[in-house]
């Protein structure tokens, strides 16, 4: 049973009060169905919606966007359009109007596609904790005194790729994310980063799948051959959406297509 | 346990009340200021029936703990059109038989009051992603997507905009 809701307003602020224990409330997604059924192991919520996160600053290629800006603020952004189709792959436009950035680092797979772009990214998240601030690679873990406060990474400077296999057009979990930040130069991939949704319990890198690029002509012989490597390191499960069988096989089909850029 | 007093404004009107932790905006509407177009279906921001204005921007009201929206301003059903008028949405939704048990209609007409404002001329495919979060259960959506796009329409014809 909740006894308070506490309303920092700075992530310092949050920070210490998460020494106490209890937890974030950012959009309310994740947290809220369990309040609402009573469900919540915590006597204690610290909201950070008036914590001063909010907002997105773009300078030169460099992007910082604090943890409780909205996904519909993301996809509104005019800057950020290469990210629309990620945000707009992710739930409902009303759910997107309270989930947050920094929540979506911490949603369960399959779900958390921002955070698979996020690693695709190459973005670092600063944290808080009671006493200082620290950043980190996305995807390492978090201790659970800190606050996640914002997350930052470079517009994509070569080609960008997103793709989401999903049941329904609009508003459902992944079978399989694919996002890709690939550099071309002269003719030959120099740089890809290719990260994975669905197919693991956190969203991964396909280190595989990026050797089997870098060096060689982003074509088809080359991309066939990064999705054959695709599957090293996955842990694909069964869910409701898709059985981990079902994930297995499409992912290079995936992988594929978001490289290829093909419908 | 601490509860608070918070303020809302409420379809134009401020509205005070006492509201303890973590309790959603629903129950508020709902339970403590009487206002029940807003459904409770799943409490879980799946279903869309909840659907209401906050600061404009549409939103499942359980997902909202109200105590973390304090000043907010709430726009409901009940605060949709004037002087007992049906306004262009609720008419279209009436006049196109777009509505089956209702269950889903406050969240439907909530959520295509949102896109209008920001979209006054929707494609087919903009409302069908505008409502993706929005279930009928009487899978009744093709006359919901045909009420907001006339919905639209009137709307513009109303603003002396092109049709």
């Amino acid at each position: 049973m909740l006894s308070n809701v506490f309303m920092p307003s700075s992530a310092a602020e949050a920070a210490g009060l998460l020494l106490d224990g209890g937890w974030l409330l950012g959009g309310g997604t994740v947290v809220m169905p369990r309040v609402n059924t009573g469900a919540v192991p915590v006597s204690r919520l610290i909201c950070l919606n008036r914590a001063g996160l909010t907002g997105i600053t773009v300078n030169g290629g460099t992007v910082s966007v604090g943890a409780a800006t909205t996904l519909g603020a993301v996809g509104a952004d005019d800057r950020l359009s290469f990210l629309r189709p990620v945000i707009r792959s992710i739930a409902s436009p009303p759910v997107r109007n309270l989930a947050t950035v920094g929540g979506n680092l911490f949603v369960a797979q399959p779900y958390g596609d921002l955070a698979v772009a996020l690693l695709a990214l190459d973005a670092r998240v600063e944290v808080v904790r009671a006493g200082g601030t620290r950043e980190l690679p996305v995807g390492e873990p978090v201790d659970p005194a800190e606050v996640v406060s914002a997350v930052r990474f470079a517009v994509p400077a070569g080609a960008w790729r997103y793709r989401k296999a999903m049941r329904r057009k609009h508003n459902s979990a992944a079978i399989v994310t694919v996002a890709a930040a690939v550099t071309v130069e002269d003719g030959l991939v120099t740089d890809a980063r290719i990260a994975l949704g669905g197919v693991a319990p956190r969203p991964m890198r396909a280190l595989a799948a990026e050797q089997a690029l870098v060096g060689a002509p982003l074509d088809r012989s080359s991309v066939e051959a990064a999705a054959a490597a695709a599957h090293e390191g996955t842990a694909p499960f069964d869910d409701p959406y898709a059985s981990a069988w079902y994930r297995a096989r499409v992912l290079p089909v995936h992988v594929r297509r978001a490289l290829l850029g093909e419908q | 346990m601490v509860s608070r007093i918070v303020s809302l404004a409420v379809n134009d009107r401020e509205q005070e009340f006492i509201v303890h932790p973590g309790m959603s905006l629903l129950t508020v509407l709902r339970d403590v200021l009487g206002l029940t177009a807003a459904k409770r279906g799943c409490a879980q921001g799946a279903c869309g029936s909840c659907t209401v204005l906050v600061d404009d921007r549409p939103v499942p009201a359980c997902l909202v703990a109200v105590e973390t929206v304090e000043g907010a301003s709430v726009r409901t059903l009940e605060g949709v059109g004037a002087d007992g008028e049906l306004d262009e949405v609720q008419s279209a939704f009436l006049d196109d038989f777009a509505t089956q048990c209702g269950f889903c209609t406050a969240g439907m007409i909530m959520t295509a009051e949102a896109l209008l404002a920001e979209q006054p001329a929707p494609t087919r495919a903009d409302v069908v992603e505008a409502i993706s979060g929005n279930v009928c259960r009487c899978t009744g959506y093709e006359p919901i997507v045909t009420a907001i796009l006339d919905a639209a329409q009137r709307r513009r014809l109303r603003d002396g905009r092109p049709a």
